[in-house]
């Protein structure tokens, strides 16, 4: 077998096999810890997206009846077209986090909550269904900002524990197996070669001394 | 760092977001021009967030997926339900979760 | 080897997310943006409340002593499943963290209380392979 895979019986060569199946092993009881320590993780992240898309859902839904109720009082038209003039400019800090080797986004909404005269539809349209329907909606977007922080990072933790749960099987079932087993095939063969010498050593030795 | 939000919706969950004070809203209605809007969206160096309703996602099928599959870490997508409140019957996270920890583990508050 | 190359990479990339220098509860108590740098350049900012609990279970006089983020401790020999917390102050806070009576200069803790200190302080505390 060590000719078929090119690796020379020698001690040398045992050496090599020994320390790589100790770094093999290491690197397997590390990225197992690595692995554990995601999966963690990654629960935490979960029950928090449980509750969080629970109250966003809720928000939601009462900011969209607040905007059929804004359509069926101030009508179609005249809704559509505050949407256009609504002030724009929300915007978000998005920075990251680290957690083990990935980087998870942290996002934060500036202050949404806007007052009427601030929304800038035009003051002179403003109503009381529109006010509801904009707040309903800015509520909303405060829950939908925190979601999809917590979504985006349940993915990366769930793709970089996929890619380290395939190392550890890789080491477990294929590599440190295989090492093994060519350490023991190599070791067994040098005794081998380590006894063939002694006793042809004992051979020569009594050929000698029988010729004196 | 500072980043906008964008949406991509029917008209009136577009005029929701709007009024909110969304800056850049999207009203679907072609698939290859929505599709084209997305690819912008997710280039763009100032956009932080992309809300998409679940009805569009669905109507924009594998090359949806597959543009959530191979982007950059900005802008963060998520898919939110319109007012109909239609999802897909699969849930993405669920999916993920039975993946990684190949069990069944029921997500509360199941949009 | 190739695998050996991979192996290599893995275990140098387990701990990028550690900062260059820690910093002290009082520092970042009184910086506007408490945060720390990665050995990649990178910033991990540390949450107020996080923060603001600390300030409350940790004496003041400790303030100097406590240096974030507390390392969770990942060390093979320990056994699967088990890390150690090292330093007075680090051992007092986890201790109350846990609701467990513990002093002195390392504990180790188990996955399920692992899992508490994560959640309750997912910013200021952070896990360290020893692959050495």
């Amino acid at each position: 077998m060590a000719k078929a895979i090119g690796i020379a019986p020698t001690r040398m060569e045992l050496l090599k096999l020994r320390q790589r199946a100790t770094l093999a092993q290491k690197g397997h009881d590390l990225l197992h810890e690595k692995m554990d320590a995601l999966v963690i993780e990654f629960f935490e992240i979960v029950r928090k997206i449980g509750v969080v898309r629970t109250k966003t859902m809720q928000q939601l839904s009462s900011a969209y009846r607040s905007l059929s109720t804004c359509f069926a009082v101030q009508g179609t038209i005249e809704t559509y077209q505050a949407a256009k003039e609504a002030k724009k400019g929300i915007e978000v800090d998005i920075s990251t986090r680290h957690v083990m080797g990935i980087l998870v986004p942290v996002i934060e909404a500036k202050p949404i909550e806007r007052h009427a005269l601030t929304r800038g539809y035009g003051v002179y349209l403003t109503s009381p269904v529109l006010d509801e329907a904009s707040r309903e909606f800015e509520k909303a977007l405060g829950d939908l900002i925190k979601l999809a922080e917590l979504e985006e990072g349940a993915r990366e933790i769930a793709l970089e524990l996929e890619k380290t749960k395939r190392r550890v099987n890789a080491l477990e079932y294929v590599i440190l197996p295989s090492l093994k087993s060519m350490v023991k095939f190599i070791s067994m063969r040098l005794d081998e070669m380590e006894r063939e010498n002694f006793s042809r050593l004992k051979r020569i030795k009594a050929m000698l001394e029988g010729r004196e | 760092m500072s980043f906008k939000i964008a949406t991509i919706a029917d008209a009136e969950t577009a005029a929701g977001f709007a009024l909110a004070g969304v800056q850049d809203v999207y009203i679907h209605e072609r698939k290859e021009e929505t599709l084209a809007k997305l690819d912008e969206l997710l280039t763009s160096k100032d956009v932080g967030i992309v809300f998409i309703t679940y009805r569009v996602a669905e109507e924009l099928g594998f090359e949806f997926k597959r543009r959530i599959r191979t982007k950059k870490l900005l802008p963060v997508v998520l898919r939110i339900p319109d007012k109909t409140g239609w999802v897909p019957k699969v849930d993405e996270l669920q999916e993920i979760i039975r993946r990684t920890v190949g069990a069944e583990i029921i997500v509360k508050g199941g949009s | 080897m190739s695998t050996d190359r991979i192996i290599q990479f893995e275990l140098a990339r387990l701990n990028a997310h550690l900062p260059e220098q820690r910093i002290t509860l009082k520092d970042a108590l009184s910086s506007s943006s408490p945060q720390v740098v990665a050995k990649d350049g990178s910033k991990h900012k540390f949450e107020r409340v996080e923060l603001e609990y600390l300030s409350k279970i940790v004496h003041a006089d400790d303030w100097d002593k406590l240096r974030l983020p507390i390392l969770i401790a990942v060390n093979p020999k320990l056994g699967r499943g088990a890390a150690e917390i090292s330093g007075e102050v680090e051992v007092k806070v986890i201790s109350q963290v846990l609701g467990k009576e513990c002093r002195g200069q390392e504990i180790v803790i188990y996955r399920p209380e692992i899992a508490v200190v994560r959640a309750k302080l997912p910013t200021t505390t952070q896990y360290f392979f020893m692959v050495g």
